[in-house]
Parts: structure tokens; sequence; C-alpha cells
């Protein structure tokens, strides 16, 4: 879905600001969406994605620059005529108490388009979503999943250009979630289509975005890649909220050989990822902390460092079971299967080694680190 | 019994036999009551609107002046309308007092309220999202205002119904404005207070009789409307 850097932006906005009785929900300083990207505004619930999304979309009135399509949108006339260019939608359907072919009708019918024109691309849209024979129902008769689609085929008869996505799954099922996911993604994709998409879901984020920026009181504080952002957390803060929780502490020391290394309280040294010689914390995934009964033999794997330990706390996380090691002055959390753990005899105050790559340990400068 | 068995057969008789004076009064009756009610919806419904829709200094004083306006008792209304319509009232000059106008005015100023009240509650019942919605489907203020009027169609229609029956069955303050005068003010309540007072039964019953199916009337044909929709779904 990328596209070449010579495209113009869809929409931009450059230090936009919502400011309500004196107090700043949302800011960002350069925000450019180029057509078929899907940027992802990630942040737990408060930190201003909702209020930043409509400030986008011209349902708030900001301060600041905002253009689409090269356009300047500073007035009530120019606000109007964005909300015209895009479409949004929003976690609940609001779906208005009419038929479904009306409701998909209803964005076309309001900008002017023909009745025989509009009943065409609502036609063309309910069959995009695959809720065709949905059309003659009103929305009481429908099921959580239908509704979102139908306010879907709706943002999307419009043919936006850029498309305002407000948590559309949360209130969906996991398996109905999974399926729109995909089918959204091909229809984006199918039309270089640019979407803003908001979520506090971690998982929804790296399945969906091309780009994803993190927000922390009304404010962007780190743009990436999904897969870059993940894997390089900026701030401590935005490491805890993707459940790297677990800290190790201690002095950055980069060697003669380019290595770079973690040296804990204990004075043992860990492998870790670059960063700047110093006081530093480091964030450790407990997904990619494996766990052994014993030492590893050398050969037998990859994993730069071992850390043996004493078994603190064995707590359910889902299917899987988080385990937490003391070792070394330090905690490290794992998880691991339930197989695993009767396999390894994983019981609290028992021996344990755990082992993880030096590419797993992201340093975090130290003032970075959020006091609990 | 025979007195109102009587006054029954004689009313049919009368309503059958084509009494004008009869029909001339339900017609009065009819246009000024219609004729408020379409003023009084034309404003009350807006006045809601902005009353729901909108942030504003004094707007809880609003709220509580429309909630007490729909109560307010029609002869302290009649007294409202007689002392601005007065000749030495504020708008004395325009020599409406015992008029049908005065009468629709009266009417008006009871209606407005239930309208206005009724549809502001309505309107703050729908969900912020909702309007945010519609906004965000492009809508502009009128466009989204008819949107929320339609989302709330059957409190609307409720609301209509209401205010009708209100000012169709009011006999307080149209009696002190219009001054019951035969052939001119005389509509079908004060009609029938007087053809009571005057013993002539059959003719308050045959009045009476009008006055339901009217009454009747108008709201079976808006409960038809109202409950389009349900039987659709």
């Amino acid at each position: 879905m990328s596209v070449s850097a010579s495209a113009v932006p869809v929409l931009v906005a450059r230090d936009l600001e919502v400011v309500r009785a004196g107090r700043t929900l949302a800011h960002v300083d350069t925000l450019e969406l180029l057509p078929g990207d899907v940027h992802v505004l990630l942040g737990a619930n408060g930190a201003g994605k909702s209020t930043l999304l409509k400030a986008l979309n011209g349902l708030e009135e900001a301060r600041g620059t905002l253009e689409l399509e090269g356009r300047a949108v500073a007035t009530a006339a120019a606000r109007l005529a964005l909300r015209r260019r895009t479409a949004a939608v929003f976690q609940r359907p609001y779906l208005l108490a009419t038929s479904v072919r009306h409701n998909v009708e209803s964005g076309l019918r309001l900008r002017g388009v023909a009745r025989a024109e509009a009943r065409r691309r609502a036609a063309a849209a309910l069959d995009l979503l695959g809720i065709a024979h949905l059309a003659a129902r009103r929305p009481d008769r429908l099921s959580g999943g239908e509704a979102q689609r139908v306010s879907i085929a709706r943002a999307l008869a419009v043919d936006p250009a850029v498309l305002f996505l407000d948590e559309p799954l949360a209130a969906l099922d996991p398996p109905t979630r999974r399926t729109l996911v995909t089918e959204l993604l091909d229809i984006f994709a199918a039309r270089a289509m640019a979407v803003v998409w908001v979520t506090h879901d971690r998982d929804e984020a790296l399945a969906v975005g091309d780009c994803v920026s993190f927000l922390e009181q009304g404010r962007i504080v780190q743009t990436g890649s999904a897969v870059d952002l993940f894997a390089h957390p900026a701030s401590a803060s935005f490491a805890d909220f993707l459940g790297l929780d677990a800290y190790l502490e201690g002095e950055i020391v980069n060697a003669a050989d380019g290595s770079t290394r973690l040296r804990l309280a204990s004075g043992v040294e860990i492998a870790c990822r670059e960063a700047a010689d110093g006081p530093a914390v480091a964030c450790l995934p407990p997904e990619d902390v494996v766990l052994f009964a014993g030492p590893p033999a050398e050969h037998s794997t990859s994993l730069r460092n071992v850390l043996p330990g004493m078994v603190k706390s064995v707590s359910p996380s889902g299917r899987l079971l988080h385990v937490v090691v003391a070792a070394e002055s330090t905690e490290i959390a794992a998880l691991v299967t339930r197989a695993a753990a009767e396999e390894l005899g994983i019981e609290v105050g028992g021996y344990v080694v755990a082992a993880f790559k030096a590419s797993a340990v992201h340093p975090i400068a130290r003032h970075e680190r959020r006091l609990s | 019994m025979d007195l109102i068995w009587n006054g029954v057969v004689e009313a049919l008789r009368l309503l059958f036999g084509g009494d004008g004076s009869i029909y001339e009064i339900a017609w009065r009756s009819l246009w000024i009551s219609g004729l408020a009610l379409v003023i009084a919806v034309a404003m009350g419904v807006p006045l809601g609107a902005a009353v729901a829709l909108n942030e504003f200094g004094g707007r809880r004083v609003v709220v509580a002046a429309t909630n007490t306006g729909m109560a307010a008792p029609p002869v302290v209304v009649g007294l409202l309308v007689s002392l601005f319509l007065t000749r030495n009232g504020p708008l004395g000059d325009l020599r409406w007092l015992y008029t049908p106008w005065a009468m629709v005015i009266a009417q008006v100023v009871i209606a407005l309220p239930i309208v206005m009240g009724l549809s502001l509650a309505a309107l703050q019942q729908i969900d912020v999202g909702m309007r945010q919605q519609i906004a965000a489907l492009g809508a502009s203020r009128l466009q989204g205002f008819v949107l929320l009027l339609r989302e709330i169609k059957v409190a609307l229609l409720a609301a209509v119904m209401a205010a009708f029956g209100g000012v169709i069955s009011e006999v307080g303050a149209v009696m002190m404005v219009g001054g019951n005068i035969e052939g001119q003010t005389q509509v079908l309540t004060t009609a029938i207070v007087q053809e009571t007072r005057i013993g002539r039964w059959s003719v308050a019953i045959a009045l009476s009789i009008i006055l339901m199916i009217l009454a009747f009337g108008a709201n079976f044909a808006m409960t038809v409307v109202q409950q389009q929709g349900r039987r659709r779904a």
C-alpha cells in the first residue's frame, strides 16, 4: 500500500490543536496522509485519539493548519466541504431509523447525488461488504457485525478521499473482527484509499497500520511503521502500553568490539540493542524470553543472554502462563504454554534458566521510565 | 335515562339532518385549532431543537419555563392574551379581542410549550454520537436538523397529538378571548358549555359527538403515520 514519494498528500495537518476551556485536548505537529496510507492513531483511552480524528474530519473546531487535497480548511463552510469529501465510521454504527438501503444512500443524497445514482452506488457498496441481502432491513433487525458493515458500506459509498475510522471494530467479537479487517484492508488497497484508523488495540494497530502514531495526553509522541514502532518504543509509557512491562535496570556499556551491553546492579552484563553509554533501563518483551529447566547447551541455542534464577510467581495470561523469574538482582518475565510449564516443572521457588536474544533487550534512557 | 337516550337520538337527527349551524361551529373549531397547531409546530419544533442542541447561559431556565408552560392553566393564558389584546393593552390597536384571531393566539400560547417541550425532550434523548455521525455524513445544519426530526418522528407526532388534543378540547381561554359570540367566535367547546347551561341537551350531545369524532379522527390519522415505521420493520 505504499505510495511513491512524489505523491501529493491528500490530508495535511500542521500545528493542529483542539483547545477547550483553555485545555489542549489534542495537538499534532505535522501529519501528512498520502493516498493509500492507512495511518493508525494508537493510544490508551482518553489519550485524545478520537478528538484528533474529529479535528481532522472537521467535526471539531481546531486551531492551526488543515488542508484537504491542497485546500485550506479554515471556515465552517470549508469544514462541511471536508466532511463531504471524506467519511467516518465510529465505534457504534449510528444507523438512521430507516432501511439499510436508505442508510447507505444517505451520504450520497446529502451530497446532492440523484436518487437513481445514489441507489446504484449504494447497491455496489452493499455488494462490496457482502450485505446486499440486508438492503430492506431496518437497523433494529441487524446484528452488531451487520450494523457495522452497513455503517462501513455507507462510508465507502461516497468514495471518500479520506476514510476516518474511530475504533470501528471495538464492539465486535474476535472472529467478526478478523474477517472484517481482512476485507477492509483488501478494499483500501484496491481503492488506494487514505485511511485514519483510531484504535487502542495494539494487535489491531499492528495488523492494519502502514504507519502508526502513538498518542499520549493528546499529543503524538512517536510515529513510525508499525513493526518498527513496536520494536523500538521511544518512551517507557509506550513500552508499558505495549505490555513490555519487565524492566532491566543498569548501565549501558559500549565495548570496543562494537557490542552493546547492559551492566546490571549485580555486575552481570547482558547483550542488548544499540544505545548510548550511561544509566538506562531496558524493556524485555515476555514473549521473547525462553525458559529452560537447566543451562542450555551452548550449541543448542543462539540466545546470547542466559540468566539462571528462581521462579517468583506464575499467573495465567490468556491461554499462556506469565512466569516471573528473579535473576541477578532483577526480575524477568516470560510467557510459556501450560504444556511447556508442566514439562519444565515450573513452580514457585523452583530453579529455572531464562534466555533471550540481545535484540529483544531494548534500552530506554533512564529518565523516561515511568515512576510507579 | 330517557333524558340521555332522547338527547342522543335528537343529536343524531341534528347531525344527519344537516343542521348548518352545528357544522359551522365544528368548522370554526377545526380551522382555529388547526391554524394554532400549525403555528405552534412551526415555532415550537425549531425552538425545541435550538434549546436541545445548543449550550447557552440560562438554558435551564428556558427548559423549566417550557415545562411550566406545558401545564399552564388555559384561564391564565386567556387572561394573559386578554391583557395584551384589550383596547388599552400593548396590542389593543389590532382590535383582535373577541375575534377568532385572539382565539388562535390563545391556542398557540397553549400548544407552543407542549410542542416545544416534547420535541426538546425527544431531541435531548438522541445520542451525541448520532449527531456527530449525521454531521460526518456530510449534512449541512439544515439537513442535519431534518434528519434529526426524522429520528424523533414518533415522539414528534406524539407532541403534535398532545398539542391538538390540548387546544381542540380547551374551553377557558377561547371563552375569555373569543367571547363565545354566536356565528363569530363560538366553537365546539364553548357551544357545549352554553347549550348545557340552557338545558338544550340534544344540541350539547351532538356537538360533543362531533368534538369526539374530530379528536379521534385527528389522533387516528397521526397514529397511522406514527406506526407506519413500526409495521415496516
